[in-house]
């Protein structure tokens, strides 16, 4: 009996949805001071950092919280390390023992520079996430996926790109995404920007399932409604900024779209603050020239309606801003 | 009556004086200093390591090893106490302390696990499309 009772209490984890909005009732600022004022220049005592970090919390989740915001704010995403396994897991997809050789080399590697320079790539701040909440008694897991952002293309992408966590905080599982928190690339320059984005800690499941796609289906945490990868691919396409400012992603369900010009099409979003409905407006796209556009917007009880009537035929890319902020993309294809 | 007393309270005491007998003889007969070192073994190769973490299990007590992969562990142990060794890309191993645990070779192994990173960025998506 009691082990039916802990299998219930398990699915019933995975089940209820998980967010940071749970925690409402906590006040972060310990654990968040504790993150700013403590500093390691290296990591190779981590034990006694985590202790440091989390010594006058009570609770796991400010434990957490203190690890979480200390990661985001000192290891820094290596932009070489970045394209130098990229490269070599490219040119080796297609020779398995060449691969595991490979990951075996730049592992070692990995890890050296992330205790020694805290410098990483995903899967480093994925095990050193796990590793500091191991320390304190918070069980978690790493997570290994597909990750959206505007420049994957998934034609070309066959294998697991990303790594993330789940952590389990009163008996239930929660995600939360330590690299993309943590700031911002310039693929373009080569470059890293530290910015902390909190809507990657313990996001609600839904919404980071938009780009985040896990290999097993169970760290989804949206049990048997987990979409398929073809839907996944086809979901609109959300921006680190999106994470800050909604909390549901309601409508459309895809992000391509064929219309008749005359149609008018409807967007609706659940805010995280009410606040934030100002200067709402969509960049339309036709490839040759670009147009800022403000649709029908109507807010009630935070959720945000957006209606648009396409008065001419073309191919549009359509992004949505709110507060100046890149929210998502979609595209229209309109025709006589 | 009296008789009775009397066995009553020697048993008492030769029952005090057998538990701190014991009490003194354990602790002092199991309590061992403990170091060692920690070794990666990975696909190719095995090499110390430097940072890993050693625990004493279910406790804050720890330490962490240093270049050479050395490690004195801050405080003496019991036989039977379980000390969990870690390090990033490796699997935790677990010992448990015996008599003659006093010098521990440790070799942790590799982590079956692929290393990803995609990077997270704001640039705006565009539909490549055909030139015209």
């Amino acid at each position: 009996m009691p082990k039916i009772a802990l299998c219930f209490f398990l699915f019933l984890g995975y089940f209820s949805f998980a967010q940071q909005s749970d925690f409402n009732h906590i006040d972060f600022s310990k654990a968040d001071n504790n993150a700013k004022t403590i500093k390691s220049k290296r990591l190779f005592e981590l034990n006694k950092l985590t202790f440091e970090l989390t010594k006058n919390l009570e609770t796991d989740i400010e434990k957490l919280r203190a690890i979480y915001i200390w990661i985001c704010n000192n290891v820094a995403n290596d932009f070489g390390l970045y394209s130098l396994n990229e490269r070599k897991r490219k040119r080796f997809a297609e020779d398995s023992l060449k691969l595991q050789n490979w990951n075996s080399t730049f592992k070692k590697k990995l890890f050296k520079k992330l205790l020694k320079k805290k410098r990483t790539i995903c899967t480093g701040y994925a095990y050193l996430l796990k590793e500091m909440c191991a320390t304190v008694g918070i069980e978690s897991k790493m997570v290994n996926g597909f990750g959206r952002t505007s420049t994957v293309d998934f034609t070309k992408l066959v294998m697991p790109n990303h790594t993330w966590n789940v952590v389990k905080i009163n008996n239930k599982w929660y995600l939360c995404d330590p690299t993309w928190s943590t700031g911002i690339s310039f693929p373009d320059e080569g470059r890293f920007q530290f910015i902390y984005n909190d809507g990657y800690f313990l996001t609600d499941p839904k919404l980071f399932f938009l780009n985040h796609f896990p290999i097993e289906e169970k760290y989804s945490l949206l049990a048997e409604k987990t979409p398929s990868f073809m839907e996944y691919t086809e979901s609109p396409l959300l921006y680190g900024d999106a994470y800050l400012v909604l909390e549901k992603h309601i409508s459309p369900k895809k992000m391509n779209h064929i219309l008749k010009k005359g149609d008018t099409f409807s967007f609706q979003y659940q805010l995280k603050n009410e606040k934030d409905a100002n200067q709402v407006k969509f960049v339309i796209d036709s490839g040759l020239n670009e147009q800022t556009v403000q649709p029908k917007t109507d807010l009630k009880e935070q959720i945000l309606t957006l209606n648009y009537t396409f008065k001419t035929t073309g191919f549009f890319d359509m992004h949505l801003y709110i507060e100046n902020k890149l929210i998502s993309s979609y595209t229209f294809n309109v025709t006589q | 009556m009296k008789t009775i007393i009397i066995k009553k309270s020697t048993s008492i005491l030769f029952g005090l004086f057998l538990s701190l007998f014991l009490c003194s003889t354990t602790s002092k007969a199991q309590e061992i200093q403990i170091s060692g070192i920690v070794k990666g073994q990975t696909f190719e190769q095995t090499e110390i390591l430097n940072g890993a973490n050693i625990f004493l299990k279910g406790t804050k007590t720890g330490t962490s090893s240093n270049k050479k992969g050395e490690f004195t562990f801050p405080q003496k142990l019991n036989i039977g106490d379980v000390l969990e060794i870690s390090y990033l890309g490796y699997l935790k191993k677990r010992i448990t302390i015996k008599e003659n645990s006093s010098f521990l070779n440790i070799t942790l192994k590799e982590d079956d696990n692929q290393m990803l990173g995609a990077l997270n960025n704001n640039k705006r998506y565009k539909t490549k499309r055909q030139k015209e």
